[in-house]
This record gives structure tokens, C-alpha cells and sequence, in this order.
């Protein structure tokens, strides 16, 4: 992929020594690397000069990190990184509920951060370049301009959220399961955690279904996977 | 399944109860302090330490036990993913403390109901016998006492009524003259004749000699007596003013029928008294017993992992006896097993700040190890070499202290074992294992999580790698309604005692121990022990099949049914959907 000169990636972390030695390998990325130590600082810096990525600790004194994350949320659709103390918690689905793009555990390596975060700066696409609007029933998405539209209105969804539609709207009807999405989506391999999907699959259907209790495009096919239909 | 342990011989059998007092020390019987998860039924160590024990209970509670690791894993996990795993494998480290002798008898209810049995026949005897003494000899009294009373009256009228010299006739018909209610038959010994109305019945052969001596001599007197197999009761009175004897037999068969009645009766009494006596014993023994076995039931879920199993206090004052030290027993337990759990959990989160920077700089560092001289490049490449070390046992440890405080919530999925399994060969860059299996297993479905999962593997094939030289072939099949995943190496296999200690934590063997150089921390096996347990499966360590040197570690797993096929589950979503 390469390193994208200028990409500047927010870290909200307490403990100084972590933050600074993530930060320096961060910056061996070629990435800028700004600094927040609180939940505070942390949305003050973001109002400031949006980050191109945010990485979030969950555990902060004052406000914590589910707090920063919806409130980045609210604002932004930048792609967000929680870091969590284990996988197996309630921790992981709440941040990810909260608005985060993707998790990792702590102790993590600053190479699989960085990975992570290359994975979720990726422009959208689909896999055919020549297909450049798509319509099922009421919902239009438009790959290149990265705009989806319900009803004629346009839909906000964050790029994790618009990778995933894309995805999906890639093959119409195709039933695509957990393993082949957290690949392409997140670019995660079989051992992935199949509840990014599911968490993501929930925060589109907020945002594209008329009726999120009663899907009508992004269809769960029992224990199989995701399909996206008219 | 081999067993490590020796016999102790100074197990201090036969302890009295008062030198120990349970409640104050429960850790002391066991080293919980060393391994805070075992929660091992303390029955099986008793076992263990006194193979004399022959007694049927304990028998069965070891096949039991038997049982339940080889098969019965299933239920330690498998269809509640966070319930505790059972720890059931037998264990070396064996000390136990019994607090009174074994005393070889039969059950304590067979006891109390027999007990019962056998007061309720023994009361029912005394009181049987009792009535039966008193009745006959009531009856018997007012018999005689009627009979003789006739005898002398029916005398005073022969006395009366028969002229001096009578001849036969007139005997006969004095004698058949006289009232004999009760089927009496009088008999009269004149002049040396006998006379008697009826000498078939009864005659002069009926009347006992000894009868006749004592009447003779001027007695009257009362006998009983059997004739032609009849019981009578023979009174003899003499009649002096004819110099004769009048005797008077009075048929008792119907009194000894009544007898024989009221024999029966108070037999059949008797019987249902006892059979009663022991129907209470056996309720009482029951009622006695069930909190006995709620003991037994509550001390089961502890040594199964659920450590907050209490008894009921307050109930009753004599219950309470048992239900408090008990209860206290486990609080002690809980807390300790806690208290290690939550230390062991503590010291690695602390540990994994430090560890998130170490990770870090060295990355750091390695971004520039080419402007750095040969000296600090070696001295990084251990460092990494180490951090990464660290931070895999820092993970393991994390992982069993959930474990241990049972903090283990797996996030289950239906996968095809084996498509899981070549993918985590190939995670982890496979290095040429191959993955063979036959082509019934290519659909089979199990229910794991499949990171937890993919770490079983990893751990497994790690293990090969480190103490074996990596290995040869990674082997799915299927048995009965299970999958066995095996890993073969080309080791030198493991030897019999340690099969089962090298799924102990921190335990290497020996083969491990000579590689003390080498980078294991001892907890993978450990770890896929607890996962697979965890998964409702089992994993153990045999030699290899086609008999060259070297181990095959096989985990086996329940099968669960695939899932619906894809059209109908499709249809069905639609169907829901619209």
C-alpha cells in the first residue's frame, strides 16, 4: 500500500510511555501523530484539526473512551480504533456499538496497529470499476462518489460502513459470509472476529432500512452470512 | 488413563474428628494455593491414596469419575459456554487427611432401615407372645375351672342317682343321663369296669395313668391329655361313697383352634409390624439422609467449578451443624481460589502497560536497526526475541486466569473442522504441514470459537515444533459422532507417567526440561486443555499409530448437526423479512 505521507492519526492514551513509544512507531510509518491524554483533550484536539484516523484507549480517566468515540461519531465519519483490555468482554461490542471502526487488544504490536490502520484508510471500491451506481428498491449508492441515498435523501455512513454496503451491493443476491467480509471489509483472515461484522451489520441497517427490526436489503442468511437484496 | 499417583502409606488415616477441626483449615487437604482452578472432586483423591478401599459406594464413584473424563466432557462446557470446566484428569500430587476410620459395612440406610426392621419384630414378638401366654392361659383356666366344676357336680349326681350294685344298664344310662355341654364325655371306673357313653371318642385308653393314680389315691385331679390325636382336658373326681372314680374329658380342639387363630393373627401382625418398622426406617433413613446428599450434591457443584454452592442454613438446629462448617468450608475455598484467580489476573494486566511500550521501542528500534553496529543488532534481536516471549506468556496467563475466575465467554460458531484447521496451519505459515483427512470429514461442523480454536492448533503445533522438531502431519477423523483432530511428530514421544502432567500448567516433562534454553513458557498445553475442556471435548497424548517414534496429540470434539442448508434458510429470512 505504501505509506500515505500526511495522514495524521489521533492517539487518545493515559499512560505517557505508551503513547509516546506507539507514537514514535507509528511515525516510523510516516504517518503525523497527534497526542491526547484525556477524553477532553482528546475531542478538544479532534474539533481542532480532525485526525484522518483515531486511535482510543478504553480505559480513561474523566470521560472514557465509549464517550469519545460516540462523540467523534457524532461529528465525524472518521475511522475509529478502540483499544480494549481483553476480546472476550462486553468491551468490544460496545465500542464497536459506540461508533469504532475496529479493536485491538492490549499488549498489541505497533505492526498490527498499523496494519489495521492502512486496512481502514482504503478507499472504497468495488469489484468492478465500471459500476458506478447501483439501485435496490429505494436505496442508490454511488461506489465512486461514495454517497449512498435512501428515498432520494443522502444517508451518512462511515467508510467502514460504506466498504461493507459496497461489499455487499459487489454481487447483488450472493449470500457473503462472516470470514469473506472481515477480508475484504477489514482485511482480517479466517480467525477474525465475526462480531465487527455483526456490530456493522446492525449500524447499517440503522441507516439504510426503513424498518432496522425488519431488514429488506441487508438480509441475515442463518449461519451462512450477509446478502444484500432489492 | 495412567495413574500417576502412588499409594501414600503415612496418610494419616483414622484421624478423630476433634484433633482437625475441618472448617478452621479446608485448604489445608488440598494445594489449592499451587493450582486455583483444580476443583477436583475430593473423592477421587481418597481413592487415590487408599486403593484398599473396596467399597462398593467408592467403587462406583471411581468409575464414575472414570467415566466422566473420557466421555463425559461434554457437559463441562458444551452447551453452556461459559460454565467452568470439570477438572477430572487424576493428578500426582495426592495428600489427603481423613478425619475418621473406614469402616467397612453396609450403608448407613440399609442400617437404620434394618434397624428399624428388626425393633418393630422384636417389639411385635414380645407383644405377640405376651397375648398369646395370656389368652391361652385365661382360656385355659376358665376351662378348667368349668370343666372340674362340672366333673364334680356330675360325680355328686352319679353319687346320688346310682344305687349301690347297679348293674351296666343302669350305669349307662346314668352316666348318658348327665349334662356334657361342650361335647364333654364322661367315663366312670366302677367296681373295676369302665363305663363311658362313647368309648370310640373317648374311653377308659383316653384317660392318662398317672390321672388314674392320683384319683385313685382320693384326689381329684385335672389333666391334660391328647387322645386319637386330640387335645382334652381329663378331670377326675372319686366318688368315695361308690368307690368309684368319675372322670369327665372335655375336647380342647376348639380351643385350640382358637388359639391357633389367634397365633396366626398375631403372627400376621407381627409380620406387617416389621415390615411397617422398616417402611419408617427406610422413610426415616431417606428423610435423615437428604441433606446428607445435598452435602454430597453441594460438594459435587464445587468440585465441578461452581464455587458458590451453598447450603441452606437455618432450617434446623442439627442440620445446621453439618450445612455451617460446610458452608464456611466453601466460602474459604471460594475466596482462596479467588484470591489466587484475581492475583494471577492483576499481576498480568499490570504487566501488559510495561509490555505495550516494550512492544513498541523494540519495533522502534528494529526500524532502525540497519544504522545500528553489530553488537547492538544481536542485542535487539534477543531483546525482540524476549519481548515477544514475554508477551505471549503475559496473553497465556491472562487467558488462564479467566479461566481460573471463570471469566471465559466463548463466542461460538458453527465451522467445518476442517476448513478451520487448514486455516490455522496456514495462519501460521503452515511450515509444509500437511492436513490430511478423509473425505466424510470434509462437512463435518463443530461448534467452537474459532480464535480460541486456531490458538489449540497453534499451541499444538508450537509444542511439536519446540520439543519434537515440528510436525509431520496434522490428521482429522472421524470417530463415532466426534472429530479427532490429531497432531503427529517425530519426537521421542511421551513417556507413559507424563501424559497426563504435561497438560499441567508449567509442567514441560522431561523432554521439555532438557531444553532449558529453549523459549516455551509451559502454558500451551495447558491452555489447549482448558479450551478444548471448555468446548465440551477432550485432548490427550498417545504414541503414534504406525508405530514410529514420536507422540500424536489428538483433541476431540463433539460434532454438532450442519447447518440448514442454504436455500431453505434463505427462504425462510426472505419470508421473515417481507
Amino acid at each position: 500500500m505504501g505509506r500515505a505521507m500526511g495522514t495524521r492519526i489521533l492517539t487518545v492514551e493515559d499512560d505517557e510511555r505508551i503513547r509516546t513509544a506507539v507514537k514514535m512507531a507509528l511515525e516510523d510509518e510516516g504517518w503525523v501523530v497527534e497526542e491526547a491524554d484525556t477524553g477532553e483533550d482528546a475531542l478538544q484536539a479532534f474539533t481542532r484539526n480532525p485526525a484522518d484516523v483515531v486511535l482510543i484507549d478504553i480505559m480513561l480517566p474523566g470521560i472514557d473512551g465509549f464517550e469519545v468515540c460516540r462523540s467523534i461519531r457524532r461529528a465525524s465519519d472518521v475511522p475509529i480504533v478502540m483499544v480494549t483490555a481483553r476480546a472476550d468482554t462486553h468491551d468490544v461490542v460496545a465500542g464497536l456499538e459506540a461508533g469504532a471502526d475496529d479493536y485491538l487488544t492490549k499488549p498489541f504490536a505497533p505492526k498490527e496497529l498499523s496494519a489495521r490502520i492502512r486496512a481502514l484508510l482504503r478507499r472504497a471500491r468495488t469489484a468492478d470499476p465500471t459500476v458506478t451506481h447501483l439501485r435496490f428498491g429505494d436505496l442508490e449508492i454511488i461506489p465512486d462518489e461514495g454517497v449512498v441515498l435512501r428515498d432520494g435523501k443522502e444517508v451518512h455512513l462511515t467508510k467502514t460502513e460504506f466498504r461493507l454496503l459496497v461489499e455487499l451491493a459487489s454481487s447483488p443476491g450472493r449470500v457473503f459470509s462472516r470470514e469473506v467480509l472481515l477480508e475484504r471489509v477489514w482485511g482480517y483472515g479466517y480467525f477474525g472476529d465475526g462480531r465487527l461484522v455483526d456490530v456493522h451489520v446492525r449500524r447499517l441497517r440503522m441507516k439504510v432500512e426503513a424498518d432496522p427490526a425488519n431488514p429488506r436489503h441487508v438480509v441475515t442468511v442463518r449461519g451462512l452470512g450477509y446478502k444484500l437484496q432489492q | 488413563m495412567p495413574e500417576p499417583s502412588s499409594p501414600n502409606p503415612s496418610a494419616p488415616e483414622g484421624r478423630p474428628v476433634e484433633t482437625r477441626p475441618v472448617e478452621t483449615r479446608p485448604v489445608e487437604t488440598r494445594p489449592v494455593e499451587t493450582r486455583p482452578v483444580e476443583t477436583r472432586p475430593v473423592d477421587t483423591r481418597p481413592v487415590e491414596t487408599q486403593p484398599v478401599e473396596t467399597r462398593p459406594v467408592d467403587a462406583r464413584s471411581v468409575d464414575g469419575r472414570t467415566a466422566e473424563t473420557r466421555t463425559g466432557g461434554s457437559n463441562a462446557g458444551g452447551d453452556t459456554p461459559d460454565a467452568r470446566p470439570v477438572r477430572t484428569r487424576t493428578h500426582r500430587r495426592v495428600r489427603a487427611r481423613f478425619i475418621a476410620p473406614v469402616r467397612r459395612s453396609i450403608g448407613l440406610r440399609t442400617r437404620l432401615t434394618l434397624t428399624y426392621g428388626l425393633g418393630a419384630a422384636l417389639l411385635a414378638a414380645v407383644m405377640s407372645i405376651t397375648t398369646f401366654g395370656l389368652t391361652r392361659e385365661n382360656l385355659m383356666t376358665q376351662r378348667e375351672e368349668s370343666a372340674e366344676a362340672r366333673a364334680i357336680a356330675n360325680a355328686a349326681r352319679i353319687a346320688s342317682q346310682l344305687p349301690n350294685g347297679a348293674g351296666p344298664a343302669a350305669i349307662e344310662k346314668v352316666l348318658s343321663g348327665l349334662p356334657t355341654p361342650e361335647g364333654a364325655q364322661p367315663v366312670l371306673h366302677y367296681q373295676g369296669q369302665w363305663y363311658a357313653t362313647n368309648t370310640i371318642d373317648f374311653g377308659e385308653r383316653a384317660i392318662p395313668d398317672s390321672l388314674k393314680a392320683t384319683v385313685d389315691g382320693g384326689q381329684p385331679a385335672l389333666m391334660r391329655a391328647s387322645y386319637l390325636d386330640a387335645p382334652y382336658l381329663v378331670t377326675g373326681v372319686p366318688i368315695p361313697s361308690l368307690a368309684a372314680e368319675y372322670y369327665e374329658g372335655v375336647p380342647l380342639s376348639d380351643l385350640q383352634r382358637t388359639l391357633d387363630g389367634l397365633a396366626i393373627s398375631l403372627l400376621g401382625a407381627s409380620a406387617l409390624t416389621t415390615v411397617a418398622g422398616g417402611l419408617v426406617g427406610f422413610w426415616a433413613s431417606r428423610r435423615v439422609f437428604a441433606p446428607l446428599l445435598d452435602v454430597g450434591r453441594a460438594a459435587d457443584a464445587i468440585a465441578g467449578g461452581r464455587l458458590d454452592t451453598r447450603l441452606p442454613v437455618g432450617g434446623d438446629p442439627d442440620l445446621d451443624l453439618i450445612a455451617q462448617p460446610f458452608n464456611e468450608m466453601a466460602q474459604a475455598l471460594e475466596d482462596r481460589i479467588e484470591r489466587d484467580a484475581r492475583f494471577a489476573s492483576e499481576v498480568s494486566h499490570e504487566l501488559r502497560s510495561p509490555l505495550m511500550t516494550l512492544a513498541a521501542t523494540v519495533e522502534v528500534l528494529e526500524n532502525s536497526a540497519d544504522e545500528m553496529p553489530d553488537r547492538a543488532r544481536t542485542a535487539l534481536v534477543l531483546l525482540s526475541a524476549d519481548v515477544d516471549r514475554l508477551q505471549q506468556l503475559v496473553e497465556d496467563l491472562l487467558e488462564i486466569s479467566r479461566f481460573d475466575v471463570g471469566a471465559i465467554k466463548l463466542h461460538l460458531e458453527d465451522v467445518l473442522v476442517a476448513e478451520m484447521v487448514i486455516q490455522a496451519v496456514s495462519v501460521l505459515g503452515g511450515g509444509g504441514v500437511p492436513v490430511r483427512y478423509d473425505p466424510d470429514v470434509g462437512d463435518v461442523v463443530v461448534r467452537v470459537d474459532k480464535r480460541r480454536f486456531g490458538r489449540v492448533i497453534a499451541n499444538l503445533l508450537d509444542n511439536a515444533e519446540r520439543y519434537a522438531g515440528g510436525a509431520t502431519a496434522l490428521t482429522l477423523e472421524l470417530v463415532d459422532d466426534k472429530v479427532q483432530i490429531a497432531v503427529e511428530d517425530r519426537g521421542n514421544g511421551v513417556p507413559e507417567d507424563e501424559r497426563d502432567i504435561i497438560f499441567d500448567r508449567f509442567s514441560r516433562g522431561s523432554e521439555g526440561g532438557n531444553r532449558a534454553a529453549d523459549s516455551g513458557v509451559g502454558l500451551g498445553l495447558a491452555l489447549v486443555d482448558e479450551h478444548v475442556r471448555l468446548h465440551g471435548g477432550r485432548v490427550w497424548v498417545e504414541d503414534r499409530r504406525d508405530g514410529e517414534s514420536g507422540a500424536r496429540f489428538v483433541v476431540e470434539l463433539p460434532v454438532v448437526e450442519p447447518a440448514k442448508e442454504e436455500s431453505s434458510a434463505a427462504r425462510s429470512d426472505e419470508g421473515g423479512a417481507s
